[in-house]
């Protein structure tokens, strides 16, 4: 019956991984200002296949370590559940796309549900990296082992969280607060023209007495590509209505000769200050992302 | 500006309120004609609240009534 019993080191081994990996899970579910996933469901859901992919990852080297290689194939099974994450994120976001204030877009739907998908990785990593270390440490004191494997596993997490963290709008972009104007049913910020949808003098006043607007100022001409995309600058509007509700408004607009972009709305609650750190913390969006370094490469056979 | 034209939520022309009886030439829209501004923009404004909707008003003193 002892034989089939599994030993204490891989025992310890196992734990300490999934331990490990579903901490990792857990510090990168974030309750910001986006408020998501903080409801109890989303962390619920979450957690829970974060600590699967853990475990996934933890019983990987004591699979290896018994001879048992064929085990070692369910790290497939990993990945498809992962994209399954995915997948089953972005359903959910598209169902919510219609009760919202204002558009996600299929771009930032995207975005998210990709970062869904890579948290989990970061818990499979983590645990597998923190069960190797163990392994690869041997020491006499077991404790040791998993004093080593806490700091490996830590240090592990840090890079990957370090090398998929994204920048946001505030990194490539000047947000200042825009003067709003209504010149009788055309609304504009800062000089630029927004929309002629204030066609009623209710419209016009509320705009006047309520509204709030910011204008993003891109600080180099290539970050325009970015922020001048739809998808991108629909994320920045969503995120905005999203933090402070919108009463009635919202427009975003571009402006060519500076790439300046607009954001305005009339909010529920919430003041200009909000909505500058808002829309400062909107994430660019990975399938928006361009390199302008990368453009300029020169590879052989170019000139 | 094609992508962006695609992915745009479709607008929908609702009502156009006039003063003008020659300006109204068709469409599937709503077409009124009102007698003074003052019934111009009230019959807009019960549109608009009637049917959730956005207010235009044209340079040539047209309203639209139109719905995002």
């Amino acid at each position: 019956m002892d034989t089939e019993m599994i030993s204490s080191q891989y025992l310890v081994m196992i734990v300490t991984g999934i331990v490990m990996g579903t901490m990792a899970r857990i510090m990168t579910i974030k309750a910001d200002y986006r408020q998501y996933p903080s409801y109890p469901n989303g962390y619920l859901i979450h957690l829970v296949t974060g600590f699967v992919a853990a475990s996934l990852g933890a019983v990987a080297i004591p699979a290896l370590m018994t001879k048992n290689f064929v085990a070692v194939t369910f790290l497939t099974v990993a990945i498809q559940q992962f994209r399954d994450v995915r997948k089953s994120e972005r359903e959910s976001l598209k169902d919510l796309e219609n009760t919202e204030f204002a558009y996600r877009g299929d771009a930032y739907i995207d975005g998210i549900s990709k970062t869904f998908e890579s948290r989990n990785y970061f818990a499979l990593i983590v645990a597998l990296v923190s069960s190797l270390t163990i392994q690869i440490v041997n020491l006499e004191q077991i404790w040791l082992s998993v004093l080593a494997a806490i700091v490996i596993g830590g240090l592990t997490f840090y890079i990957i969280n370090r090398f998929s963290k994204g920048k946001s709008v505030g990194d490539i972009a000047d947000v200042k607060q825009g003067e709003i104007e209504v010149k009788g049913s055309e609304l504009f910020v800062d000089g630029i023209y927004v929309s002629n949808l204030l066609g009623s003098e209710n419209a016009a006043k509320m705009f006047k007495d309520e509204g709030i607007a910011v204008v993003i100022h891109p600080h180099e001409e290539h970050f325009r590509i970015g922020l001048d995309n739809f998808g991108q600058r629909q994320a920045i509007l969503f995120e905005a209505t999203r933090a402070l509700g919108a009463k009635r408004y919202h427009f975003s607009r571009k402006e060519y000769d500076d790439g300046r972009i607009v954001i305005t709305l009339i909010p529920i609650a919430g003041d200009i200050n909000k909505l500058l750190h808002t829309v400062r913390n909107t994430p660019i969006l990975e399938s928006v992302k361009k390199s302008s370094k990368l453009m300029n490469t020169k590879f052989i056979g170019r000139e | 500006m094609g992508r962006e034209i695609s992915q745009r939520p479709n607008y929908q022309v609702l009502a156009i309120v006039t003063l003008q009886k020659d300006r109204i030439l068709g469409g599937s829209q709503l077409s009124l004609l009102a007698n003074d501004e003052e019934q111009q923009k009230r019959i807009t404004q019960d549109i608009a609240k009637a049917m959730k909707a956005d207010v235009v008003k044209m340079k040539d003193g047209d309203y639209l009534v139109i719905r995002v």
